[in-house]
């Protein structure tokens, strides 16, 4: 049995009271309930607050460049696919520098566990407006206030194909290891939208913003109705920000729609030697 | 002895390209070397497409400047090609299409007629014409009749009967009106089997050799071919092929997956390289083996995009941010691509960098042929070298702590593969201490610099190639210095040359980058007239070998129109004849 401590590296140096440490203990948590210990886990981390959890958090790791974590935890799955993949990063990186690579991994049903830290700034470049933050956010970059609307995270993963789509609050510490159990659990690609409160820079999401602001999706809830989803996803537009599983079904993973895996992990495999077989077709 | 030029063109979308694909095997088959190159615009439909070839006794890499056989499937390629008509030039077209006045000999087939009679639907003027041309150049319908088999196997007896009828009625028209017009080019020689190969087929072949095992790639001419061939060669080989999002994506898929343990590669042309270049520089710190393959076409920006050009030499020499070190090759024809193909993977593995092939269109798409014997001697011969790597049982007592990147005297740390039970690291984009934690402390990050950079050094000591040398270094006062694709005609201009009483000497790269000055400069005794020959605006090669070696080139043979320089064009600049383009 693996302990937290097992999972614990550096002491990190997020801000006291920011929301990256409630999601810095439940992914260890989450990892240490589901029985694995650090070499049983790869991990790819973005470039921000968030993936400097790289530093803290003891896994087989890749500390990414910004925007770029999840096409390489999509190389790690598919050279290896019995390995559980998870992807840390800010909703900057993923939903902004990063977001076609979100969209098409939500396509491709890879089944990596994505948990993004929203806080709607840029925190680690001191403040600048994310692509969450609402319509007429004031910050350094957008003195004005931004002129954009607000990217939808959970609802631009239910339309884009995602098989898991979880909100959790970086308050509920709970509740969010919950969230990433049932994600890493889940097999395809699974979202875990975190709101977090930046308590540096954004004075608006705050922990007493989200309190008056999430709901819970009660036990009335069935997370297998995409319409459903949409329309709590949706919620947010009016500041209703559902916390749980949105939606969650089954479809085959990419690497499940792959025979040349069908057996053993593609690192597993012998070495391909039947030169001739390819021959013919130049002669 | 046969050494002929045969183009076939017409319009774009016709089925050119495949005409000319079978016509090069069946040179091939019946034991010739055949070159062939075709030159297409960036249109699906419409626009002028020709395939052309040399067909020869002796190993050809380059184009003719004049045509031999000119079979016309539209009005279009005979305006297009008839400058390079001589007297005994033979053109096969349709009299009902268009008339012929210029001096060369015609032979008329009928295919509109044909067509209507036989009621066959338009791409089926191919088969008629490669019948007609099959007759001219003196073989028969066997190995045609074969492919024919081969190629519609699926549909059955019936259409493949059909569209033979189609490449009977070309040949019969042909043999039976003019016999006299008929010279016995092809009537085979016994030779040994060759394959006929493209650039991009050899580094897809080369990769499948070196036990790649992901390719992840996005569409992008010329070296989209490389995804299609890779991807098609799934069921066989086992080969995971990922036509991933964007070329930011591809890298990143190798990167990840190199980072797991599985050999992995991606390919593109310049633009799409400008798209991977942060991500080189992750690989280069976080010491991940990748070999990229660019298959350049004119920049910049869009260019243009189905012609070639060596414009991305000192780009992927250059690319990504920061220093660190990386491999880049750039083979000269199909032997070399699948030899250094294959021993990039290796240099990857060993030095755990980015591995660049460079290609270009030239190379890249045009086909040679290539002995079995060599491939299979290839095989034979090549040993996978997965570099330093650690077993995760030496850690287990918890006394030594695995060090990602320990400070070795080689530059090269000892790799572990990720889901080694209870060990853990990290690969760190950030600087980072040994262990890939990351640091900002100044004695650490000089330390890690040195370290990566000390990988080159180890790489000159066991890997670097020096340049070869064609002809007599001694004896030659004129010397070619070139890199890449340039290789086949700077080999015809030496020929040339020679023929003219002109002995020259050829010194070329193919391990262009890094470059050691004392390794290189044996190749460059004094006194010499030294010659550089590159199909770029720039000459980048010459500001690349005086950057890193001191040595200097102070003659050029550029050319940049898209085009290959032509052998004749270097014959001609050697003697004098023409200015200096630059």
């Amino acid at each position: 049995m693996s302990t937290i401590q097992d999972f614990s590296g550096y002491t990190p140096t997020w801000c006291p009271g920011c929301g990256d440490y409630g999601i810095g203990i439940a992914i260890k948590s989450a990892l240490v309930q589901l029985n694995y210990d650090p070499s049983q886990v790869a991990a790819v981390f973005g470039i921000g607050c968030s993936g400097n959890m790289n530093d803290f958090l003891n896994a087989y790791a890749i500390h990414s460049l910004h925007g770029r974590a999840i096409p390489n935890a999509i190389g790690i799955k598919l050279a290896n696919h019995k390995l559980p993949v998870i992807v840390v990063a800010g909703d900057g990186d993923c939903y902004g520098e990063g977001g076609n690579h979100f969209l098409h991994a939500c396509r491709g049903n890879h089944d990596i566990t994505v948990i993004i830290h929203d806080n709607c700034v840029y925190g680690l470049t001191t403040g600048q407006v994310a692509p969450t933050a609402q319509k007429g956010f004031k910050s350094k970059s957008t003195p004005a206030g931004i002129i954009e609307v607000p990217i939808n995270p959970t609802a631009l993963a239910l339309t884009a194909g995602a098989t898991f789509v979880a909100q959790a609050f970086a308050g509920d510490t709970p509740q969010v290891i919950s969230m990433i159990k049932e994600g890493i659990k889940h097999e395809g690609f699974s979202l875990i939208n975190v709101l977090q409160p930046c308590v540096t820079f954004n004075k608006i999401n705050t922990y007493q913003y989200y309190r008056e602001h999430i709901h819970k999706l009660g036990d009335g809830y069935r997370a297998d109705n995409l319409q459903a989803a949409l329309t709590e996803a949706l919620g947010i537009n009016q500041e209703k920000f559902p916390v749980g599983i949105l939606y969650q079904t089954k479809r085959s993973t990419y690497t499940g729609e792959l025979p040349q895996v069908a057996e053993k992990p593609l690192i597993g495999k012998q070495r391909f030697t039947d030169f001739e077989k390819l021959v013919p077709d130049f002669i | 002895m046969t050494d002929f030029s045969i183009v076939i063109g017409g319009e774009a979308g016709m089925g050119i390209m495949t005409t000319g694909a079978i016509f090069s095997r069946i040179a091939s088959q019946s034991g010739y070397h055949v070159f062939d190159y075709v030159e297409y615009p960036s249109l699906i439909r419409g626009g002028h497409n020709a395939y052309e070839a040399r067909i020869a006794e002796e190993e050809v890499g380059t184009l003719c400047p004049t045509v031999d056989l000119l079979v016309c499937l539209n009005e279009d390629t005979y305006v297009r090609h008839k400058s390079k008509l001589h007297p005994d030039s033979v053109v096969i077209y349709d009299n009902e299409e268009f008339t012929i006045s210029d001096d060369c000999q015609r032979i008329a087939v009928p295919f509109k007629k044909i067509l209507q009679e036989l009621k066959g639907q338009a791409v089926m003027k191919n088969t008629i014409a490669i019948g007609a041309a099959l007759a001219a150049t003196g073989t028969d319908l066997s190995r045609l009749n074969t492919i024919l088999e081969k190629q519609f196997a699926k549909k059955g007896e019936e259409i493949i009967n059909f569209n033979k009828k189609f490449a009977e009625m070309g040949f019969n028209h042909v043999e039976t009106n003019y016999p006299l017009l008929v010279k016995n080019l092809l009537a085979g020689k016994p030779a040994e089997t060759k394959l006929v190969i493209s650039g991009n087929e050899a580094f897809s072949l080369g990769s499948i050799i070196a036990d790649c095992r992901l390719y992840a790639a996005y569409p992008m001419t010329p070296a989209s071919t490389v995804l299609t061939t890779m991807a098609a060669w799934q069921e066989k080989t086992g080969i995971i092929v990922r036509h991933s999002e964007d070329e930011i994506a591809a890298i990143n898929t190798v990167i990840g997956a190199s980072f797991a343990g599985a050999r992995s590669s991606t390919g593109t042309s310049g633009g799409g390289f400008a798209l991977m270049v942060e991500s080189v520089s992750l690989a280069g710190v976080t010491e991940m083996p990748v070999v990229i393959f660019i298959a350049s076409r004119p920049g910049p920006a869009t260019g243009m995009p189905t012609w070639t050009e060596q414009g991305d030499l000192l780009f992927a020499v250059h690319a990504g941010h920061g220093e660190f070190p990386k491999i880049v090759l750039a083979p000269g024809d199909v032997y070399e691509m699948l030899e250094l193909t294959a021993k990039a993977y290796n240099l990857a593995d060993i030095y755990q960098l980015p591995v660049i092939i460079l290609s270009d269109m030239y190379l890249s798409e045009s086909h040679r042929t290539l002995t079995k014997s060599f491939l299979d001697s290839l095989i034979t011969g090549y040993k996978i070298e997965r570099g330093k790597t650690e077993e995760s049982s030496k850690f287990k007592d918890q006394s030594s702590k695995y060090l990602r990147y320990k400070i070795t005297d080689d530059g090269i740390s000892p790799r572990l593969i990720p889901g080694a039970p209870g060990i853990y690291y990290q690969a760190n984009s950030y600087e980072h201490l040994e262990d890939g934690h990351t640091t900002e402390e100044a004695k650490p990050r000089i330390d890690q610099v040195h370290k990566r950079s000390r990988k080159i050094d180890t790489y000159f000591k066991n890997h670097f190639q020096s340049p070869a040398v064609f002809g007599d270094l001694g004896k030659s006062d004129t010397v070619f210095v070139g890199w890449g694709s340039t290789k086949w005609p700077i080999l015809e201009a030496q020929k040339q040359l020679k023929n003219q009483g002109k002995e020259t000497a050829f010194v070329h790269f193919t391990h262009v980058y890094p470059l050691s000055k004392e390794l290189v400069q044996p190749f460059f005794p004094a006194g010499k007239r030294y010659v550089l020959v590159e199909n770029n605006s720039q000459g980048q090669f010459g500001k690349l070998l005086r950057a890193e070696t001191g040595i200097s080139v102070n003659e050029n043979i550029l050319r940049y129109d898209g085009r290959m320089v032509t052998p004749e064009e270097i014959v001609s600049r050697v003697n004098g004849l023409t200015s200096s383009r630059v």
